[in-house]
């Protein structure tokens, strides 16, 4: 059992949004809805400032507060901690849209389902990495097993002090260095 | 910034509403045996509204409308407040259906299931501030004071519906139940002050709740707020209904003064204003809070 988790280098981001339409084409998503989301925020004081691109997405909280609202159980966690969705139980009720703090669910147009990252399950259990890891053309992010001390994400999140976006809003598994 | 919208401020209304007039109803059987028609109103609006507002939500929740049977899983998450307040409302509804029926086929009504009722309806009141209290995303949901609000607005709307559908009927009863009358006013004077408490306090607690108060009181909600909630959903209220519980004092001590005030000759057209502005002023709450959701941010 894993204890899946990512980081994200936001001083290697470079914009280019690669990762997210990649990962609207692994998930077969519209234009209009994506389960990466990006925001830029100039930090620093002038002169000594900088533009940072921080890319959200669900951030696989170890105590999610989606899975908690949810009425119908549609939202699990499984026991390599990816948090899910049972399409065929959700009620589009909307409940974990209002619960996120990230601000990480969508709704499908269609059918009126809620969803968002999946830490693109099926590959990693073919042993390969999420698209949007695999596709990130500077190397920004790294997926992997926090629980194993020698993993690449976890000696990254060391080495760089990486930190979640809210620590204080609960137990969420995307690392960012910033 | 808006994922609740129209549909649930209105679903949360008649939810309140429904659990007052429930309530008004079982207060009035007891307090005023003779004021059949008050008691019977609430009696039959009560489940019909919450019926009404059970459809509203169904019709939100999209993937549920396009495949009806996973409503059953409702039922299935104890961590959730949706769940929990699917079995109050459930609870509610079969109690205030049968009642609704005994009342309908003039039979007595089993006092066992009339407590139930009574119980779930202050759990439905109360569950739907819960329902949005504990989302902690949302500063001016996430605060202890709203659910108490909720429930003292949902029993203000249920007395108001109930009075006023009841004035089209017997407008004699609905100056009859004077009590009804002043726990109405209090009640109105307590959300006064609750959503003075609840927006001091809520716009000190961080960067987000502060925002959401400002758009409120301030900001492009204003006017809503302002006209709509405070002016006709509270003063206007309140100012008449003090006014005519002062002009009844004043009859009440002599016999005549007593018949021109149970006459009504003056009275409906002020019971009509003032319970629809009560009602609309339920709806404007609501929509206030939802509209005003601005979420905590995470950076």
């Amino acid at each position: 059992m894993a204890r899946y988790g990512m980081f994200i280098d936001t001083k290697k981001c470079v914009g280019c949004y690669a990762c997210r339409v990649t990962c609207q084409m692994q998930n077969e998503l519209p234009v209009e809805i994506s389960y990466i989301h990006f925001h830029e925020q100039e930090t620093g004081i002038f002169p000594n400032v900088r533009n940072e691109i921080i890319p959200v997405q669900c951030q696989h909280c170890e105590d999610a507060p989606c899975e908690t609202v949810c009425p119908t159980k549609a939202t699990y966690t499984t026991e390599d901690g990816i948090v899910l969705m049972d399409e065929d139980k959700c009620i589009g009720c909307k409940y974990c849209v209002v619960a996120c703090p990230y601000g990480a669910r969508t709704q499908d147009h269609h059918t009126g389902v809620i969803n968002k990252c999946r830490f693109c399950a099926d590959l990693v259990a073919e042993g390969k990495q999420p698209s949007c890891v695999s596709t990130c053309i500077s190397d920004a992010r790294i997926f992997g097993d926090l629980d194993d001390p020698n993993s690449e994400v976890s000696k990254a999140i060391v080495k760089h002090n990486a930190q979640p976006l809210r620590p204080d809003l609960g137990k969420s598994k995307i690392y960012y260095a910033r | 910034m808006m994922v609740w919208g129209t549909i649930i401020a209105a679903y949360l209304f008649l939810a309140g509403l429904s659990a007052g007039a429930f309530l008004t109803s079982s207060y009035v059987a007891r307090k005023y045996p003779e004021a059949t028609i008050i008691r019977k109103v609430g009696r039959f609006i009560s489940p019909v509204l919450m019926g009404v507002g059970l459809l509203l939500l169904i019709v939100d929740a999209e993937a549920g409308l396009k495949d009806p049977l996973r409503f059953i899983y409702l039922f299935t998450n104890f961590s959730s407040v949706m769940t929990i307040g699917t079995y109050f409302i459930s609870f509610f509804m079969m109690a205030a259906a049968y009642i609704a029926l005994m009342e309908f086929l003039k039979k007595d009504v089993n006092k066992i299931v009339e407590y139930i009722g009574i119980f779930f309806a202050g759990a439905v009141a109360i569950y739907t501030g819960f329902l949005i209290g504990v989302v902690q995303t949302v500063p001016l949901w996430n605060t202890a004071i709203l659910p108490i609000l909720f429930v003292v607005s949902g029993l203000s709307t249920g007395i108001a519906a109930t009075m006023l559908v009841s004035a089209f009927i017997d407008k004699k009863m609905v100056h009859h139940v004077i009590s009804v009358k002043k726990i109405h006013l209090s009640l109105l004077v307590a959300e006064v002050f609750l959503i003075f408490t609840m927006f001091l306090i809520t716009s000190s607690t961080n960067v987000a709740a502060a925002e959401s108060i400002s758009m409120i009181v301030s900001g492009q909600y204003s006017m809503l707020f302002w006209v709509g909630l405070i002016g006709v959903g509270l003063v206007l209220p309140i100012v008449i209904e003090a006014l005519e519980l002062l002009s009844k004092k004043k009859f009440e001590h002599d016999p005549v003064g007593l018949q021109v005030a149970a006459s009504g000759s003056h009275g409906i057209a002020a019971t009509l204003i003032t319970e629809s502005a009560v009602l609309a002023g339920g709806f404007i709450l609501r929509m206030l809070v939802l509209l005003a959701a601005v979420p905590i941010s995470f950076f």
